[in-house]
């Protein structure tokens, strides 16, 4: 059975994200779509605002889900896909989880990323992070959830853009600086069209493009977004050694690391590797390069990391593994 | 097993390059302090906290470093051994200079990254 795809919409309180996914929900596209909705507070409403239609909506009203109900998360999805199993719900075709406005969205795509039992039926599509237009930049100062969502998303949805213009305020510039690679789109009443959030290519090479990330981060000085680039291939063990290191050190700082990877060990494949703070998904090894550009590209966006201290630790990394390499030739041609 | 060569000389790139990892290094345990050559030993660090003990950093290839105290004090214990690699001495560095910063482990989770049935496209 293919694996089902599984979203997380998240966004500061009232930034529009309930009314995004109920309109989205009306959409024929996600007719088959199962919802978590995690609500903070002991009376959830959220979920009583949603439509039911043929999706199956769970709510989990025991605490925000990036802090407290984490098992619960990863136990109500493996139980909606049980159900599904067993004819008990509708065979839904997707999974969208809503997050409480305060989540931290970090946890919650490590539990899905983690957890053994869902590992073969579900995939992460897309962290998709509502910002209201009048007062997002408002929040993104005062609330630094707010930039973490915004920082982490692969989509922005700019909501509330007939109460003000987001060109025009500087949010959409100040939200291009902060998370270049994702495409802002708008809603209003949570009109938009589905399939501009959802499907489509699960791997997208424009995201390893070293030219988006030229902008600096203005107006989130903790929050950096860069791309490191290498001409030449990486030793796999240097990028093991590397991405270890990162964990090891700056694993809540990392916000996302996505790297398309010249692997030296595997000239014609390269690896696409995505992490989210010290956990990773297994690399994946692409069957061929996207386009002419072989170089290895790999995104980073952190809080309080110096671009210039990675570019040295990955070199670094590298010389070592390249002198050990030639000590090994040595030893290995020593008549001794 | 290894043969560590004590007579290595680096480049001045290399140094540039150890002593900005070292210092962002510091940065991001939170740590004030300084990186700077070792004026006794060519292929060696002084990493300094404002506010303690400096710490003598020495490589020798391939990819081994020591760690001892600068300064030690009279009978004090000097940190001893070495150790395999940059992640090794980024390590000890962190556990000496900075125990109280987070330190946490890389976790490859259980879940392909485009789904199991997609193999990799």
């Amino acid at each position: 059975m293919a694996a089902v795809p599984v979203s997380v919409i998240t966004g500061f309180l009232g930034s529009g994200k309930t009314t995004l996914l109920a309109s989205l929900l009306r959409a024929p596209a996600l007719a088959r779509t199962a919802v978590i909705v995690n609500e903070f507070g002991t009376v959830g409403l959220d979920h009583l605002l949603l439509e039911a239609s043929d999706e199956e909506i769970v709510a989990l009203d025991s605490g925000c889900v990036c802090c407290s109900v984490r098992g619960d998360l990863v136990r109500t999805a493996g139980d909606l896909l049980a159900r599904r199993a067993a004819g008990a719900v509708a065979a839904f075709e997707r999974i969208v989880i809503e997050t409480t406005g305060l989540a931290d969205p970090a946890p919650i795509l490590q539990a899905l990323m983690t957890d053994p039992a869902l590992a073969d039926a579900l995939y992460l599509e897309s962290v998709i992070a509502t910002v209201d237009a009048a007062a997002g930049a408002a929040t993104l100062d005062a609330h630094p959830e707010s930039v973490k969502q915004a920082a982490m998303a692969d989509r922005i949805v700019v909501t509330k853009t007939d109460l003000s213009d987001p060109a025009a305020s500087g949010l959409a510039e100040r939200l291009h600086a902060l998370n270049p690679a994702a495409p802002q789109l708008t809603a209003v009443h949570g009109a938009l069209d589905a399939s501009r959030l959802f499907g489509g290519r699960p791997y997208d090479p424009r995201l390893y493009d070293p030219g988006l990330y030229e902008v600096p981060a203005r107006g989130h000085a903790t929050v950096t977004t860069f791309c490191l680039r290498r001409n030449a291939p990486l030793r796999a063990v240097t990028l093991s050694l590397f991405l270890q290191v990162l964990a090891e050190h700056c694993g809540a700082g990392l916000l996302r690391l996505k790297g398309l990877v010249h692997v030296r060990e595997s000239p014609g494949r390269p690896a696409v590797i995505h992490g989210v703070q010290h956990v990773f998904h297994p690399p994946a090894w692409l069957d061929a390069w996207p386009d002419g550009d072989h170089t290895t590209r790999i995104v980073v966006i952190a809080l309080g990391l110096d671009q210039r201290w990675l570019e040295a630790l990955l070199d670094a990394l590298d010389d070592e593994v390249s002198e050990l390499e030639r000590n090994q030739n040595v030893q290995s041609c020593d008549p001794r | 097993m290894l043969v560590y060569h004590d007579a290595m000389r680096h480049d001045a790139a290399w140094h540039a390059r150890v002593s900005l990892v070292l210092s962002g290094a510091l940065r991001v345990w939170g740590v004030s302090g300084t990186v700077a050559r070792d004026p006794d030993d060519p292929d060696g660090f002084v990493v300094a906290r404002n506010s303690g003990p400096a710490m003598r950093v020495r490589h020798h290839a391939p990819g081994g470093w020591t760690v001892t105290l600068r300064d030690p004090v009279p009978g004090a214990q000097a940190p001893p051994g070495r150790h395999a690699g940059l992640p090794g001495l980024l390590r000890r560095l962190r556990e000496d200079l900075a125990p109280g910063a987070p330190a946490g482990r890389l976790v490859i989770g259980a879940q392909p990254l485009f789904g199991r049935d997609l193999g990799g496209q």
